[in-house]
């Protein structure tokens, strides 16, 4: 018999891999995405450097990585929450879109007080985006359509529709495809910093909500049983279809108020690629966070660290700012690798390894 | 009698999985041109050894010979290159290919020759012959009346002629010994009649086939010498017509007589459940179970007996709501719940200890705390507030559930995950979970399958102490002892429809044994003189 | 040449990459794998055919080594999806990604560098029907060789032996395995496969259709090829006529202007409607809503069997049984 590779589960982990596997998995994609750096001719560390120590320093690094972290975060918990049920919401990117839309279009045509129609903006929004998210929710639920393939769909319906709409009916002045300047009023105020604007307190308060509604709501224990074993929980009585259809409607909610709020707080007009791939970027935010709320936040942050210092050295050291998908994408990559590797180890076996470990409770057997 | 080797000689084979035997020192013969039953209950290791013949396990020592010549299979194509077939009871067909497609499948046809090398190899992968596999396959399925379109779906052909694909697709490999692994559990009376029939005509023109069954009446019908199984060893092989049935359920169900328990009297009060003509439908929309009445009344235990598969799993699952019925009634203390989602059946007090504990009775990757509120999250207990969930009040909720019933493996209920915990300790929080919150019906399947002496005794005791207190119990179970010492009353489940009733004190293992195996009323009134009543 | 002449042929050079990448994306998902790193495959294939081309001269040789681009993006969705068992949806977008992050970061230099790709070869006499002629016969040799695939691609998927062994695979990965088939082997050459083919059509829009390379130019076509697929339903033929149906989709995005005005439709409201339908960014969105359509609509049937989707699509496979 020749020998085979095989994978084998590891009965424990070493504790040392269990808290160092992040930390070593970064740390491998930036080793790797020093490559491309070294390659344009800089010194990887000098950019390393520059993103994580002295860029993350002083007030405005600080409010540049805060105001990045907002649509990371909040975006990252719509894909968050469906991850939590089992489900995949691809569509992060499209519900940012409409949300943008819808309260963009509000800010152009209603003259309310700020403190009228900020709040309706915002609440617009998020409306909008769970409308948006509730599509693939219900279709999944009622007709088991993979939701996958129809979140999908939805983003790339939803901006390139925004295209339509910004060379179209809400296009400004200038012949750009954008709209026109908010007036102050849309505007989010700022503190401290002229670019921290206040949507960065929604950070703490949307952490708070998420992570209580996770983990102190009888709906967080429906979510968390239904992500772990639907048919058990099916047989508990969870209601499968309206528990799909909430976590869509409530990821689209907090995609769609992530939309307006980059417009509201920092663009100041709705434009064509006005969002770096967000949407996408979530799912990074919620695969590296996915144990726990605060681990998105955190993941959100140290991304948000990442894209901000990507577009310092752009212009400090002219590294192209897609060095930050290079990054991003790697970071999880070998995140994947690493879960793999904890999961197994490799073993050279002389023998067939095609047995199973054990059979079921004898089950099957006659 | 001749004296070349026996097709099929298997000296000593053993299976371990981990610390469990499946099968012991194994010795069997398979004379060329007989056809061997394999007899044995759920759990007496057939499909272990079949497996292992088929190529799908390696044993664990033991060897296997074909034509006295000692044999090692690593894959079910090395067994085929032998000359085994096997004929799963979950088929291997695909469903969106044709038959032709599904027989031919990893033959790589080619017309004509293809030679060695790489243009040989080449060729193999690239051509494709139909219309000379199209013809065999026509031919054999005219001789032996295994008529099939070969063009046609497998999707779109009823179970018998799915199974005559699988028996094609067997033929067409020019095998010497077919393995029928429970032909007829998926065949109606007349499909089977046809096999039956096709498997005479194969062994006339030379096949040897072994026939793996539980049911006494097609051993007795079809065989010509019949190996018994019983708890991973060989009990004995015999000639068919040397034995009676009776003779043969002795052997299948032994005399193994477990702890008893004493079992007060107690008042038999309203019905909890009236299950009135239900029938269901499997997963492969097949009925499973047919106009089954049963009635459970509080503070009684009704066994039902009979060998998995028969409908015992559809029975459960439409007690509980999971399964739809395609008719018929069912009344939990008198509310008509048919149709009912499975969380109004909680709701009425219904629990139930599903027979796959891993699949249907907990989120092995969350915690014991979790799994412990699976039932009754809802309930006033983990309120707090009117939105919050008190998991402090469910932690404590399942650390009194660990105490109360003897879980051991728990290190925090709320970080130890479920999958941590033995077969036996996982069951017995599932029914701690279950038996807590005090139901009015309790449907339990297969509640002591796969748990250790000391665990199974507790779980009797718990069963009986729950019936005191008023619950209705539904106990499914293969464990003959188990039902003769718990239930008040007995019913027999066979093809899906109950073929007998009765109670403990009035029957004995044998008798339930035939009616499990034959679904028929026993020939013999008094079972041999060799077997002592069980308690 | 008339204006529609001018679409038609368009229409069918735009199609060319759409059907090399949805072909190689039903080989890929036929075998189980789904490939959600179509777009950054094409763009590694855009960028290095151009490199290659610029640095060899030779148009051909830029296209082989575009091709070979796309393939090495799919070895390592190969390994990560098949070997490793990582969710093949992350897989396959995370490639997207870096595909998008490698291709803008090192593709900034050639920005602006002239090669001269693939000339148009002229059929004669059939390059004088009216459009059609046009559209047919006076294309590229990367749209001719494309056309050609389709049914070579066919008759590998449906009419071999190893075809008839990729659909068991994607079908009942456990059945297959059981006869004898090398499951993990399939997989792999079919995510290969389908790497090489989207290399190939990333590199047929820097060398064919265009001749330049910029950041922005597979445009989400990559998407398209996967929507495709699925609007097809994993059939090659109606991927061809899918392909048209969606390059026609982006040929007229491409024209500005033009609208029909009331005096047309003789009414407002109805010109407006009219005008919306067929303006060029809603147009875009139609491939898309289409497919949802398609899918909702097949799966509201119920029988799972009219679906085209391989049943194992999206299962990693293992021989360890519970």
């Amino acid at each position: 018999m020749i020998p085979t590779v095989a994978f084998k589960n590891r009965e424990t982990v070493p504790t040392w891999f269990a808290y160092g596997a992040p930390l070593l998995t970064v740390i491998a994609a930036l080793l790797v995405s020093a490559i491309p750096l070294a390659w344009l001719g800089v010194n990887p560390i000098n950019i390393y450097y520059e993103m994580f120590i002295s860029n993350p320093t002083g007030i405005r690094g600080v409010s540049y990585i805060l105001v990045t972290a907002v649509p990371l975060f909040l975006a990252g918990l719509a894909v968050y929450i469906p991850l939590k049920a089992g489900l995949w919401n691809i569509g992060a990117e499209g519900q940012l879109f409409v949300g943008a839309i819808i309260g963009s279009y509000l800010a152009l045509t209603f003259e309310w007080p700020i403190y009228v129609l900020l709040p309706a903006m915002i609440v617009s929004g998020g409306i909008v985006g769970a409308l948006y998210g509730a599509i693939p929710g219900y279709l999944r639920a009622e007709h088991n359509v993979n939701e996958i393939i129809s979140s999908l769909m939805l983003t790339f319906t939803a901006t390139t529709f925004t295209g339509y709409l910004l060379r179209g009916p809400m296009q400004g002045g200038g012949g750009q495809s954008a709209t026109e300047r908010l007036p102050d009023f849309a505007r989010l105020p700022t503190v401290i910093h002229p670019r921290l604007h206040i949507g960065v307190g929604l950070i703490a308060v949307v952490a708070v909500l998420v992570y209580l509604l996770i983990n102190r709501t009888r709906l967080g224990y429906e979510i968390t049983l239904i992500g772990s074993n639907p048919s058990a929980a099916a047989q508990a009585g969870i209601s499968e279809y309206r528990t799909y259809i909430t976590v869509f409607v409530l990821g689209g909610f907090l995609a769609g108020m992530a939309g307006i709020i980059e417009i509201a707080g920092v663009h100041g007009r709705l434009f064509e690629g006005f969002s770096p791939d967000y949407g996408f970027t979530a799912i990074a935010v919620a695969l590296l966070g996915r144990n726990g709320v605060f681990r998105v936040l955190l993941a959100a942050l140290f991304f948000a660290v990442i894209t901000t210092g990507g577009t310092t050295i752009a212009v400090t050291q002219n590294v192209p700012t897609a060095i930050i998908n290079v990054i991003v994408a790697l970071t999880i990559l070998f995140l994947l690798t690493a879960e793999f590797i904890k999961e197994h180890r490799i073993v050279i076996n002389p023998d067939r390894e095609s047995d199973p470990e054990t059979p079921s409770g004898l089950e099957g057997a006659s | 009698m001749s004296r070349t080797a026996p097709l099929l000689e298997v000296e000593g084979l053993t299976k371990h999985f981990g610390d469990v035997v499946a099968n012991d020192e194994i010795d069997l013969t398979v004379e060329r041109g007989e056809i061997h039953g394999l007899l044995g209950e759920n759990g007496a290791g057939k499909s272990t050894l079949m497996n292992m013949l088929y190529g799908l396990y390696t044993p664990t020592s033991g060897t296997i010979r074909i034509n006295g010549e000692a044999q090692t299979f690593d894959s079910p194509k090395d067994a085929i290159d032998a000359g085994i077939g096997m004929v799963h009871q979950h088929f291997m067909l695909i469903p969106r290919m044709t038959v032709l497609e599904n027989i031919v499948l990893g033959e790589r046809e080619t017309a004509g020759d293809t030679g060695s090398g790489l243009t040989g190899s080449l060729k193999a992968l690239f051509a494709r012959e139909r219309n000379a596999p199209r013809q065999r396959v026509q031919e054999l399925g005219a001789e032996y009346g295994l008529d099939v379109d070969p063009d046609a779906k497998v999707w779109e052909l009823d179970v018998g002629e799915q199974q005559r694909v699988e028996i094609l697709k067997a033929l067409y490999r020019d095998i010497d010994l077919l393995i029928l692994d429970e032909p007829t559990a998926v065949l109606t009376p007349n499909e089977s009649e046809r096999m039956f029939e096709t498997i005479r005509q194969l062994v006339d023109e030379g096949l040897t086939v072994i026939f793996i069954t539980h049911k006494l009446w097609e051993i007795e019908r079809m065989t010509d010498r019949v190996s018994v199984l019983r708890d991973g060893k060989l009990i004995d092989t015999v000639e068919t017509d040397s034995v009676s049935q009776s003779d043969l359920a002795e052997k299948m169900v032994g005399r193994e007589v477990l702890l008893s328990v004493d079992k007060d009297e107690h008042p038999i009060g309203e019905p909890v459940l009236v299950a009135d003509n239900v029938s269901a439908h499997d997963d492969r929309e097949i009925p499973a179970l047919t106009g089954a009445n049963v009635t459970v009344g509080t503070s009684e235990i009704v066994g039902i007996a009979g060998v998995s598969g028969n409908g015992q799993r559809e029975l459960a699952e439409t007690l509980i709501g999971f399964r739809s019925t395609e008719t018929g009634e069912i009344r939990i203390d008198g509310e008509d719940l048919t149709g009912a989602p499975p969380r109004r059946f909680v709701d009425a007090g219904v629990s139930f200890v599903p027979e796959d504990r891993y699949v249907h009775g907990c989120a092995p990757a969350l915690s014991i705390m979790h799994n412990a509120g699976l039932k009754e999250y809802r309930s006033e207990l983990f309120e707090n507030g009117s939105v919050r969930f008190d998991y402090d009040a469910m932690a404590t909720y399942a650390e009194e559930l660990v105490e109360e019933f003897d879980v051991r493996g728990v290190t925090t209920v709320r970080k130890t995950p479920a999958a941590d915990l033995s077969g036996g300790n996982l069951q017995k929080l599932i029914l701690a979970r279950e038996m807590n919150r005090d139901p009015k019906l309790l449907v339990a399947n297969q509640p002591t399958r796969g748990v250790d002496i000391g665990a199974i005794e507790n779980i009797r005791n718990l069963m009986l102490e729950q019936r005191a207190n008023g619950t209705g119990i539904l106990l499914i179970s293969e464990d003959l002892d188990e039902l003769l010492d718990l239930s008040d009353r007995i019913l027999v489940l066979y093809e899906g429809e109950f073929v007998f009733e009765t109670t403990p004190d009035q029957t004995n293992k044998w008798e339930l044994g035939m009616y499990m195996s034959t679904g028929e009323e026993p020939q013999q009134s008094e079972p041999p003189a060799a077997i002592t009543e069980a308690e | 040449m008339s204006a529609l002449a001018g679409i038609a042929e368009s229409t069918v050079r735009l199609a060319t990459p759409l059907l090399l990448a949805a072909m190689g994306e039903i080989i890929a998902e036929r075998s189980g794998v789904l490939n959600l790193g179509v777009e950054g495959m094409m763009l590694a294939g855009a960028l290095a055919g151009f490199i290659g081309t610029v640095v060899t001269g030779s148009a051909w040789a830029g296209f082989a080594i575009g091709i070979l681009a796309g393939g090495l993006l799919a070895l390592l969705h190969a390994v990560l999806s098949i070997s490793l068992k990582v969710d093949q949806v992350v897989s396959g977008i995370m490639l997207t990604l870096l595909g998008v992050g490698l291709t803008t970061y090192f593709g900034r230099g050639w920005v602006g560098e002239n090669i001269s790709g693939f000339a148009r070869i002229e059929i004669p006499i059939l390059s004088e029907i009216p459009i059609i002629g046009y559209a047919l016969f006076d294309i590229t040799a990367l749209d001719y060789l494309t056309l050609l695939l389709v049914p070579v691609i066919w008759f590998f998927l449906f009419r071999t032996n190893v075809g008839a062994e990729i659909t068991a695979v994607g079908e009942d990965p456990e059945t297959a395995d059981t006869a004898g088939i090398p499951v993990f082997k399939i997989q792999y050459a079919c995510v290969l496969l389908g790497g090489l083919l989207a290399g190939a059509a990333g590199a047929q829009l820097s060398l064919a259709f265009t001749n330049f390379w910029a950041t922005e130019m597979v445009a989400g076509r990559g998407w398209i090829a996967v929507a495709l697929v699925i609007f097809a339903q994993w059939r090659i033929w109606r991927v061809l006529a899918g392909a048209y149906f969606f390059a026609l989709i982006d040929a007229l995005s491409f024209r500005t202007g033009g609208s029909v005005g009331e005096e047309l439709l003789g009414q407002e409201l109805l010109a407006t409607v009219a005008n919306f339908v067929i303006n060029p960014q809603v147009m875009q969105t139609y491939p898309y809503i289409m497919t949802i359509v398609v899918l909702w609509y097949i799966m509201r049937q119920g029988n799972l069997n009219e679906l085209g989707a391989p049943r194992s699509l999206l299962k990693s496979y293992s021989r360890e049984q519970d």
